[in-house]
C-alpha cells in the first residue's frame, strides 16, 4: 500500500470547485471548522488506479494575501505538510480572474495542477483554449474538466500522482515576443511568472540574504515577493534588518499590477474565440439592476416563487394527504387485527404517523421552494439582489450583501445564518444573524397553511403572504432601530461579483434540491419522530401513570403553568402552549403536536380541518387568536438547530441567549398587538 | 474625478484609491490598482454601481466608488 497523496482543492468563489470536489468525494466526506476560525473545512477520500487520495476543500478566496478569514486559513493549510499537490480549479470561462491565484500558488513552489472546470461552458459558448500553449506558459500541467458532466476527473488524479513529487516545476520556456528581459539573470528559463528587470534585481539581493539568514528556509522566492509586498506575517517571521533600502515600502501594487499583465499576455495567446455571452449577460443585467424596475423585478420574481410554492405546492399536496389517509387507516385496522393492544396502537398511528405523516405531507411545498431558490442562485441573480437591495439595505445600516442572508433565510435559517459569515465586519454579522430567523423559513409553512386554511379559508394564501411580509418588515424595523441605536455610520461597502448568467444546470439543481429534501425528510425521521414520541408520552402519561384523558398528563400540567404568560397574546391555551413548547424542537412540530394534543387525525385534510376549528372553536380560539399564534409561530426562539448555528457563530453562549431572549420578547409583544387588533374587528 | 460621477459604457483609468487599508487591499487582490482600466456598466442609481474590471463585473458600493479617483481613457483604446 502506498502512502496517501494529500491533495488541496483551492479556486475562486463561483468557480465550481464544490461540484468538483463533491464528484470526486460523493456524501462520504467530513465537514468540521478549521481549528480556531468559523470556516468551514471539508474532508474526503478517493482512490485512482490503487493510490489513494485525500482531498481537502479549501474556502473559495480570490488571492493567497493575508487580509481575510479565508485566505488565511487557505495560506497556512497549503504552506503546511498537510498538503502535498495543489489542484488549482479555475472556470476556463473567466481565466482572467482566475489565473491570478493561480499565479500565486505557482509561486508557492508546491506541485500545483490545474483543472480548467467548466470546459463545458466555454464549448458552449463557441469559446476555445488552447489547451497546448497554456500549461506551457504556466509550466504546469493543465487538466480540462467539467464537475457538471463528470468528464476529466481521472485524469486530474492521474495528473496529481504524477506530479506528486516534483516540489519544482520543469519551467518550460516559453518566447515572450518583444519583451526580451535584460536582466543578468534570464529568469525566464526558471519561473513562470517574472517580474520586470527592477524588481527581479530586488528579488535577487532579498533571496541571498534569506539564504544566508535561513539557509533552510524551503522557497526563498516566495518568501523574497512576500517580504516585497510587506506582508505581515512573513516579515515578522523572517526579519531582515540590513534590507531597508531595498525594501524601501511595499511593491505589492508594482506586483499585482504585473502578475495581471502576464495573465493578459496567457489570455491574448490562448483564448482563440471570444465570448459572445456577455453581450447577453448585460442585455440581461439591463433590465436586472434597472435603477427603476430592478426592484419590482425583484419583487416580481419573489411573488412568483411563493405563488408556485402554494399552487403547485398544494396540488402535489393533496395526492400526499390521501395517501396518508389510507395508511393510517390500514394500520390501525392492521394493528387491530393482530391483536395489539390500544397503547401500541394509539403510539403508532396518534403518535408517529399524525406527527411524522403530517410534517411529510408538506414536502410538495418546501420542495417546490428550495427548487426555485436553486433555480435563482445557480443562474447566477442571487448576485443580482445585493446589488438591486443595496440602497435600502444601507439606509438600515446594512450591506446589500447581508440581503442574501436574509433570502436564505425563507429556506432555512441554519445556512442563512452561516451565510452570514460573507459580511467582513462583526457588527454586520450579528445584526444580520439577529435578524435572519425573523424571514420564515420553510418549516414554519406548515403552520400558516394549515391555520389559515382552518381560519382564514377564502384568503389562505393572503394571509400566508402576510406572514413573510410581517417577517421582513419586523426584520427590517429592527436593524433600523439598531443602526439609529449604535448611530456609528455604516461601515458597510458593498462589494460583490457578478458572475455571467448561465441556464441553470439540472444536475446541480437536482443535488443542492436533494440535499434539502434529504434534510427534511432526516428532520422528520429524527427530530420530528422523536418529538412526537416524547411528546406523546407526555400527553398519555401523568402523574398517575397512562392516562386516557389528556388533561390529567403532564403535557397538560406544563402547559397549564405556562397559561398566564401566553393568555394575554391570545394562546393561552395549554394544548397551544405545549404545541409551542415542542415546536422549539422544530418549527413543523407545532403542526404535529397540534394534531396530537387535539387528537385530531389527518389534520392537513379537509374533514380533519373542520374537527380542528370545531374544537378550537368550542375554546372560544377564533380567527384573531389563529392570526396571533402565527405571528407569535413566525418570530419566537428559532429551533433547535439555528439555535446551535447561532451560537456556534457568534461563539458566545450569552450573546445567544440574549439574541433568543430578544426574538421571544419581539413575538410576544407582536402578537399581542395583532391579538388586540385582532379583536376589534 | 470619482469614479461614483462616471458615467455608464464608458472606461476609466484608476488614477487613486482613498479607502481604509482592507478594503484597499481586497479591491487590489481583485486586480483593481492604480492603472486598471474599468468599465462602468450602470450608475444609474443613487447608491451602488456596476462596474467591470480585469474580465469580471462587480457591484460596487457608494461609498467605494466615491473615494476612486479615476480619469477617462483615450476614447480610441
Amino acid at each position: 500500500m502506498s502512502k496517501t497523496i494529500n491533495v488541496g482543492f483551492i479556486g475562486n468563489p463561483n468557480c465550481g470547485k464544490t461540484t468538483l470536489f463533491n464528484a470526486f468525494t460523493g456524501a462520504n466526506l467530513k465537514v468540521a471548522n478549521w481549528p480556531g476560525v468559523t470556516v468551514e473545512k471539508k474532508e474526503g477520500y478517493t482512490t485512482y488506479e490503487g493510490e489513494q487520495f485525500k482531498l481537502v476543500d479549501l474556502p473559495g478566496i480570490y488571492s493567497l494575501t493575508s487580509y481575510t478569514m479565508e485566505e488565511k486559513v487557505s495560506r497556512e493549510c497549503i504552506m503546511s505538510d498537510e498538503i502535498d499537490v495543489i489542484v488549482d480549479v479555475v472556470d476556463a470561462s473567466c481565466l482572467e480572474r482566475n489565473l491570478y491565484l493561480t499565479l500565486q500558488l505557482i509561486e508557492l513552489g508546491k506541485p500545483v495542477i490545474l483543472a480548467l472546470n467548466m470546459m463545458d461552458i466555454v464549448e458552449e459558448r463557441g469559446m476555445e483554449i488552447d489547451l497546448h500553449r497554456l500549461p506551457e506558459m504556466l509550466g504546469i500541467p493543465a487538466i480540462p474538466v467539467s464537475a457538471r458532466k463528470k468528464s476529466g476527473l481521472s485524469v486530474l488524479m492521474h495528473a496529481v500522482s504524477h506530479h506528486a513529487d516534483h516540489a519544482i516545476q520543469n519551467p518550460l520556456i516559453h518566447h515572450h515576443h518583444d519583451k526580451q528581459s535584460r536582466h543578468e539573470h534570464n529568469h525566464h528559463t526558471e519561473y513562470a511568472m517574472v517580474y520586470s528587470d527592477a524588481l527581479e534585481d530586488k528579488i535577487d539581493v532579498i533571496m541571498d540574504a534569506l539564504a544566508c539568514s535561513y539557509p533552510t528556509l524551503e522557497n526563498p522566492r516566495w518568501h523574497a515577493i512576500k517580504l516585497l509586498e510587506k506582508d505581515e506575517s512573513v516579515t515578522a517571521a523572517f526579519p531582515l534588518p540590513d534590507l531597508e533600502k531595498i525594501i524601501d515600502r511595499s511593491y505589492e501594487q508594482e506586483i499585482i499590477n504585473q502578475k495581471y499583465d502576464f495573465i493578459e499576455e496567457i489570455i491574448q495567446e490562448i483564448l482563440v474565440n471570444k465570448s459572445e455571452k456577455e453581450a447577453f449577460t448585460e442585455k440581461l443585467d439591463h433590465f436586472l439592476t434597472h435603477r427603476i424596475w430592478g426592484l419590482p423585478l425583484f419583487l416580481g420574481i419573489m411573488a412568483l416563487v411563493f405563488l408556485l410554492t402554494f399552487t403547485v405546492g398544494d396540488w402535489l399536496k393533496g395526492y400526499f394527504e390521501i395517501f396518508l389517509e389510507s395508511f393510517s387507516a390500514a394500520v390501525t385496522s392492521g394493528l387491530t387485527s393482530l391483536h395489539v393492544g390500544d397503547m401500541m396502537i394509539s403510539l403508532v398511528v396518534d403518535g408517529i404517523i399524525s406527527g411524522v405523516g403530517g410534517i411529510l405531507t408538506f414536502l410538495p411545498n418546501i420542495f417546490i421552494l428550495f427548487l426555485a431558490l436553486a433555480f435563482l442562485e445557480d443562474s447566477g441573480y442571487m448576485a443580482r439582489v445585493a446589488f438591486v437591495m443595496d440602497d435600502i439595505m444601507g439606509h438600515l445600516g446594512l450591506s446589500g450583501r447581508a440581503f442574501i442572508p436574509l433570502l436564505l433565510g425563507f429556506g432555512c435559517s441554519v445556512p442563512a445564518v452561516m451565510a452570514s459569515r460573507a459580511l467582513e465586519h462583526r457588527k454586520d454579522r450579528l445584526k444580520t444573524i439577529l435578524i435572519t430567523p425573523f424571514m420564515s423559513c420553510s418549516a414554519r409553512l406548515p403552520i400558516y397553511v394549515l391555520f389559515s386554511q382552518m381560519f382564514f379559508p377564502k384568503h389562505a394564501m393572503l394571509v400566508s403572504y402576510s406572514m413573510y411580509l410581517l417577517g421582513i418588515i419586523v426584520a427590517i424595523t429592527t436593524a433600523f432601530v439598531l443602526s439609529k441605536l449604535d448611530g456609528s455610520k455604516a461601515e458597510h461597502a458593498l462589494l460583490i461579483e457578478l458572475p455571467e448568467y448561465k441556464s441553470p444546470n439540472a444536475r446541480t439543481i437536482a443535488i443542492y434540491v436533494w440535499e434539502k429534501v434529504k434534510d427534511y425528510l432526516t428532520k422528520a425521521g429524527t427530530v420530528i419522530f422523536v418529538a412526537s414520541v416524547i411528546l406523546w408520552g407526555l400527553l398519555n402519561f401523568g402523574p398517575s401513570g397512562y392516562v386516557t384523558d389528556i388533561s390529567n398528563s403532564f403535557g397538560s400540567i406544563i402547559g397549564k403553568a405556562a397559561v398566564p404568560l401566553f393568555a394575554p397574546v391570545g394562546l393561552g391555551y395549554w394544548q397551544i402552549v405545549v404545541a409551542l413548547i415542542a415546536g422549539i424542537a422544530a418549527k413543523e412540530v407545532v403542526v404535529s403536536s397540534c394534531s396530537v394534543l387535539f387528537g385530531v387525525q389527518n389534520i392537513t385534510t379537509t374533514d380533519g380541518m373542520s374537527t380542528m376549528v370545531a374544537t378550537l372553536g368550542a375554546l372560544g380560539f377564533g380567527a384573531a387568536n389563529a392570526y396571533a399564534l402565527m405571528v407569535f409561530c413566525l418570530l419566537y426562539i428559532p429551533c433547535t438547530a439555528t439555535i446551535a448555528t447561532i451560537n456556534r457563530e457568534v461563539e458566545s453562549k450569552k450573546l445567544t441567549a440574549l439574541i433568543i431572549f430578544f426574538q421571544f420578547a419581539v413575538a410576544w409583544v407582536m402578537s399581542f398587538l395583532v391579538y388586540h387588533i385582532g379583536l376589534l374587528f | 474625478m470619482q469614479l461614483k460621477q462616471g458615467k455608464d459604457n464608458t472606461t476609466y483609468i484608476v488614477e487613486a484609491m482613498d479607502l481604509e487599508l482592507p478594503l484597499e487591499r481586497r479591491l487590489e487582490a481583485l486586480g483593481l490598482t492604480p492603472g486598471t482600466r474599468i468599465t462602468i456598466l450602470n450608475n444609474q442609481k443613487r447608491g451602488s454601481m456596476t462596474v467591470k474590471f480585469r474580465g469580471t463585473r462587480f457591484a460596487v458600493g457608494k461609498r467605494i466608488a466615491d473615494h476612486i479617483t479615476v480619469k477617462e481613457a483615450a476614447s480610441h483604446e
